[in-house]
């Protein structure tokens, strides 16, 4: 039964396997279900991704959106869901529902509508693994439809503004992981102990809020204050992505580096110019300090090595 | 602490005999549901321009005292500041499922019905844009429809529907009835024995699903497979409708009224 699967999607960063919630979502299911897929990632070739990415190319079939792909592996027997009750798989759709109307408005804003973020981060990555000169056009694209999907579904006929939209969104998108963390409690997955699609499509969702470093984070920074979902999002890095840990906030772990380094540079210089100071001090006629280090010497030995420079 | 819940509260809606369609006549069901539920009382009163009137554009919305509320998830919370909530017996986790189901509803039935009206040429012809106008005189009636197609079209294309065939629309319809049947299973509502608004929002649709003639019965049939969701709809409306004697309970006349207008 194996057909050989190729997938084409967007790649990753910061730890991520895939940046684009909904390849996350599929690339997690054929980890969970065990399918073998080969990834494909978008990069600067002329093999442009014409629209929707995630595609399935198997043989001749080509599929492209995550709910058709993952029916798709269904079956061809990559079920990540057979252990699931009629009513666990009915809880799954609602989620699913709830996730696409709640938190995805404000995810799109937050990559594709917020405009330091755009400019600073989302643009300049996307483009760089489109070719030019596509790379023009198609992130802006991009924008455009998150920006209309936004508002075409918040927005309040018929003067369909963005602002009065905005804090709705976060709200919603803030309720909604509230929700989630409740549902999820202390449990490792979602239904027990094995991951189903559930829980690929909540990895996919959350996965990008929680590790892409952007300048306007108010909804990573609510996602942080819930650790089991946090955990939950590192636990499958670990286990089924076999990233590291400590490459999954990497700017998190250098900056605290950067800092340690900075203090020890910092205490360094103090302690050098203290020592000049000494030197000085010493040096200096009015200071009789001749007998204090002969003294130290003599009882001392090696250890005082400052006091040893001193000794003229 | 409960705050007085006034006597002249009023909900509006569009024209129930010429005007309403199926997906407004469905939210409009829910909300009034919801407050029968509540036992909250309010007056049904059908305006021409009642989408235009509503805060949101979108209707059914209520009028209570000096404020105007639309659409249940801000009706619902509106009641709640007044101190009626069906939801309080419900613990965190049920209360995450319920607004899940919500969502679900919405997600799926309230596009699929939208789709079904708007993008399906042959209701859209015969059912749609004749009633959407009724009130109005040529050229309005057909300009204005038609200005509502095009919003919905592009609602449509925005969350990737268009494409869709209707046989795919109503194959989601079926997986999400059969999504609430297997929730709802032998139990009378959906959480415990009390009803919530979720079991509100799913009355409001199937019934309003269920007792609606459209082009064919596919829709309907759909829902009639799953026979628990058919009893639900019954109980609810034998509990929570029949004993209005009111004008035209909503169901009572709505149902020959649509058979006989909707062909």
């Amino acid at each position: 039964m194996a057909k050989s699967m190729e997938l084409i999607c967007w790649g990753g960063d910061w730890g991520l396997p895939s940046l684009h919630p909904e390849s996350l979502t599929v690339m997690a299911y054929a980890k969970f279900s065990g399918a073998p897929l080969t990834l494909n990632l978008v990069n600067n070739s002329w093999r442009a991704p014409k629209g929707d990415v995630p595609v399935l190319t198997s043989e001749d079939t080509v599929i492209s959106q995550p709910v058709k792909i993952l029916d798709f592996l269904r079956k061809q027997k990559y079920n990540a869901d057979y252990e699931l009750s009629a009513k666990e798989g009915a809880d799954t759709l609602a989620y699913i529902a709830l996730l696409e109307e709640k938190l995805l408005p404000a995810l799109l804003h937050t990559f594709w509508v917020e405009a330091e973020n755009y400019c600073s981060v989302t643009k300049p990555w996307f483009a760089s693994r489109i070719a030019f000169p596509l790379s023009l056009y198609l992130p802006g694209k991009m924008s455009r439809e998150a920006l209309n999907r936004i508002l075409l579904t918040r927005g309040k006929p018929p003067l369909f503004s963005l602002t009065e939209v905005e804090a709705q969104i976060y709200r919603d998108a803030k309720e909604c992981l509230n929700l989630l963390s409740k549902r999820l409690g202390t449990s490792q997955f979602f239904f027990g102990d094995m991951p189903t699609t559930l829980d690929a499509f909540v990895f996919g969702f959350l996965a990008p809020i929680y590790k892409v470093c952007f300048p306007r984070v108010q909804l990573q920074e609510h996602l942080k204050q819930l650790p089991n979902l946090c955990r939950f999002c590192d636990d499958i890095l670990t286990c089924y992505f076999r990233l590291s840990v400590s490459g999954h906030s990497p700017s998190g772990q250098d900056t605290a580096d950067a800092n340690l380094q900075k203090l020890t540079q910092l205490v360094n210089k103090e302690s050098n110019l203290i020592e000049k100071m000494d030197d000085n001090l010493r040096k200096s006629p009015q200071h009789p300090p001749r007998k204090l280090t002969m003294l130290k010497l003599a009882a001392g030995g090696e250890e005082s090595s400052p006091l040893n420079r001193l000794s003229p | 602490a409960a705050e007085p819940w006034p006597e002249n509260a009023a909900l509006y809606q569009q024209l129930k005999e010429e005007q309403i369609l199926l997906s407004d006549n469905a939210s409009s069901l829910a909300v009034q549901a919801f407050l029968q539920m509540c036992n909250l009382p309010v007056r049904v009163v059908c305006r021409a321009n009642a989408e235009y009137m509503s805060p949101s554009g979108k209707v059914p919305f209520i009028h209570v005292g000096n404020q105007v509320v639309s659409e249940l998830g801000p009706i619902v919370q509106f009641v709640k500041a007044k101190g009626h909530s069906l939801s309080d017996g419900l613990d965190e986790v049920q209360k995450a499922e319920m607004k899940a189901y919500m969502e679900l509803v919405n997600n799926m039935l309230l596009t699929a019905e939208l789709y079904l009206q708007w993008c399906d040429d042959v209701t859209v012809e015969e059912i749609t844009h004749p009633r959407y106008g009724s009130p109005y005189p040529w050229p309005l009636n057909r300009i204005l429809s038609y200005q509502k197609q095009w919003e919905v079209k592009r609602k449509m294309k925005a969350i990737g529907w268009a494409g869709r065939t209707p046989k795919q629309v109503l194959d989601d319809v079926d997986q999400c009835c059969q999504a609430l049947s297997q929730r709802l299973g032998t139990q009378p509502y959906f959480f415990n024995k009390q009803p919530t608004e979720l079991d509100a929002l799913v009355f409001g649709h199937l019934f309003t699903i269920l007792t609606t003639e459209l082009i064919t019965d596919e829709l309907s049939e759909k829902v009639k497979n799953y026979s628990n969701l058919t009893a639900f709809c019954r109980r609810i409306e034998q509990q929570y409708f029949e004993g209005r004697d009111k004008d035209s309970s909503a169901t009572a006349a709505a149902r020959p009224a649509m058979r006989s207008l909707l062909r």
